[in-house]
């Protein structure tokens, strides 16, 4: 009778809780009727039409959780740290460049519990253990139609090659060492970017510096539209969104897809916010496929959810970079090697940026 | 920046003192704490000791950006006096609605954001730009001045002017010009006259304008950022890459001190020179 008992027992906890735990699996773009009224969410980003267009993104989760939600910005890992050392952290939801979640992962961003995260439509190898994408874009060579006429840069080793092809080059000096680069500069020097070692990292950046001194390190995604609109470089590394608009006003340029390096913004949640729940529960309404559309069409940026399919003008579809074709020509770039040599590569990258 | 003890004991009528309490107040605040924080930075983060500054003088990229970053707002010093000193005293003589259009010439510029400026200046001074078009269309080769260190000392140039105009301005206007014209009639020529008698009058306001113009440009960051290249990057960018993007504070905290400490020592070089020109321009007056 008792063991009867017993087994009842189990019985009817696992058939209360299976639903309870189907309830709780999250679905990408799902969100609960009020369940974040009166709660606050202030969300971290770069500014721009970039946030404008994460904030329509969420505007859907806003008006059915009933949150209210903060925008701030731009983001910068400096003054997260400020507040995590504090101990009071204000960003509850931030989106940061490529590395900085692997770098701080643990220290300055959560690791996240995936089980609160609906990640299965995002597109393979992005999620990380702190972060998942915000959005994807590329990095792409695009050259001047004047200077090169018939025999156009077909990839980042004719970029590199000042012989065959000469011209100004424009390289993006924005920030961080761009890893990509520096292994196509490795290459250059007949290494293989997959077998690199610490060592190799100047090997690469020497490459770059041979390029010469009439080399145009940007500082600012605008300064590059800026080079390709008035026409000052004959090859120029740069940014997708950069580059389209860049088309749109009229710059006389053809971006190179072979081996365009692959970026992305990534979404986190530092450690030491107030309410996760919510900061997941924004995360995941974010990933949604109606919100990854509303993201592109409002910012032009590629969409991580596989299932989204924005409606855009011609221009904007032909800078995408989520299309089959588009992605077998990307170039990713070695992520925990960069991670790992970060300090080194940046000291190195800061070098050739001030001119040694 | 003077040392406060001295300034405050010559303030004589006590009350006077707690006029400027607001002033320092603040100053303590937001400069005097920030400041004590940095410099407690970087000699403890990460670990106590003087790490950050052994890796500053062993690093020679910090080396040479310290020293260009000293070339430069010497240079930028130099270029703005030359300007400012006829373009004051130009203001001294000009009538008045004369004037007026002048001040406003300086003040205009001045009420505009640098960025604003510095962009105007790339589309100027760029490859393909203002200047470079004007001179093709001439016949004339193109000169390079974007991304080079003079593109970068004629953009710093022009935000910094008016820091240098103002001050000498302000002195040269309370000069009296009857010195010149006794001068003058005790036979000096006028060359002699504005050389011996007028100059020496106006080195006070010259050298708060040296000063004012050359501290400011040792802490530049948006014009060298944009119209500069590699060669031209100055110690502020790699303060910047320290503290925003690597998570050094220490290092970038030193990289502060060091910059501070070195205009420091400059300064004190100059002082005696200043004081000794400024007493003897006081007895020939």
């Amino acid at each position: 009778m008792r063991k009867f008992a017993g087994a009842f027992a189990l019985t009817m906890t696992c058939a209360l809780a299976l639903p309870v735990l189907a309830q709780e699996k999250p679905v990408a773009g799902a969100v609960k009727e009020g369940s974040l009224k009166g709660k606050t969410l202030t969300f971290v980003s770069y500014g721009g039409i970039y946030q404008d267009g994460q904030a329509a993104a969420l505007q859907e989760f806003v008006e059915k959780s009933g949150v209210t939600l903060l925008n701030d910005g731009p983001t910068e890992i400096a003054k997260l740290k400020a507040q995590v050392d504090a101990g009071n952290v204000t960003w509850d939801v931030v989106d940061t460049a490529d590395l900085p979640p692997y770098i701080h992962c643990g220290t300055l961003f959560q690791k996240l519990d995936f089980s609160k995260l609906d990640v299965s439509k995002i597109p393979p190898g992005q999620v990380g253990e702190c972060s998942v994408p915000a959005m994807n874009y590329g990095v792409v060579l695009m050259y001047k139609n004047d200077t090169y006429k018939d025999n156009p840069p077909k990839n980042w080793q004719d970029f590199l090659d000042v012989e065959k092809f000469p011209g100004t080059r424009a390289i993006d000096g924005s920030g961080d060492p761009i890893g990509a680069l520096i292994e196509q500069g490795f290459k250059a020097t007949g290494g293989d970017p997959k077998t690199m070692t610490a060592d190799d990292i100047e090997k690469g950046i020497q490459k770059l510096r041979d390029l010469g001194p009439d080399t145009i390190y940007w500082k600012t995604g605008a300064e590059s539209q800026q080079l390709a609109e008035s026409g000052e470089a004959d090859m120029i590394m740069m940014w997708t969104g950069r580059a389209m608009t860049a088309v749109k006003n009229g710059a006389a340029y053809t971006p190179v897809w072979q081996d365009w390096m692959v970026v992305m913004d990534q979404m986190t949640i530092p450690v030491g916010v107030k309410d996760p729940d919510a900061a997941y529960a924004l995360l995941n309404a974010y990933l949604g496929q109606r919100s990854q559309e509303i993201l592109t069409e409002k910012t032009s940026y590629t969409p991580i959810n596989l299932d989204a399919k924005p409606k855009v003008d011609e221009t904007t579809a032909a800078f995408l970079t989520s299309t089959p074709e588009r992605i077998a020509q990307g170039y990713q770039q070695n992520i925990p090697f960069w991670v790992k040599n970060f300090d080194l590569a940046s000291e190195k990258w800061n070098a050739l940026l001030s001119g040694n | 920046m003077p040392d406060r003890p001295a300034l405050l004991t010559r303030l004589r009528p006590r009350g006077a003192v707690w006029l400027a309490a607001p002033a320092v107040a603040v100053l303590l605040l937001v400069l005097a704490y920030p400041l004590a924080i940095v410099v407690w930075r970087s000699f403890t983060d990460p670990a106590l000791g003087i790490d950050n500054y052994v890796w500053f003088f062993q690093s020679a990229v910090n080396r040479t950006v310290l020293q260009r970053t000293f070339i430069v707002a010497g240079w930028v010093t130099l270029a703005s006096l030359v300007c400012a000193y006829p373009y004051a005293y130009a203001m001294t003589i000009a009538g008045r609605n004369m004037r007026l259009a002048l001040i406003l010439c300086v003040l205009v510029p001045f009420w505009l954001s640098g960025v604003v400026r510095t962009l105007a200046w790339v589309i100027l001074l760029q490859d393909s730009g203002v200047i470079n078009s004007m001179l093709r269309g001439l016949g004339l080769s193109p000169v390079k001045l974007i991304r080079t260190l003079p593109g970068v000392v004629i953009g710093m140039t022009q935000v910094l002017l008016p820091f240098m105009i103002l001050p000498i301005y302000s002195v040269m206007k309370g000069i009296d010009t009857r010195l010149l014209q006794a001068a003058r009639s005790l036979g000096a020529k006028p060359w002699r006259a504005f050389l011996q008698i007028y100059v020496p009058l106006s080195l006070p306001g010259v050298y708060a304008g040296v000063i004012i113009v050359f501290i400011l440009s040792l802490g530049f960051y948006i014009t060298p950022a944009l119209l500069g290249g590699p060669r031209s990057t100055m110690l502020s960018s790699l303060v910047q890459n320290q503290v925003l993007s690597l998570l050094n504070w220490g290092r970038g905290g030193a990289m502060g001190v060091v910059l501070l400490v070195a205009t420091f020592v400059l300064l004190a070089m100059a002082a005696p020179l200043m004081r000794q020109k400024h007493s003897a321009a006081r007895r020939e007056a």
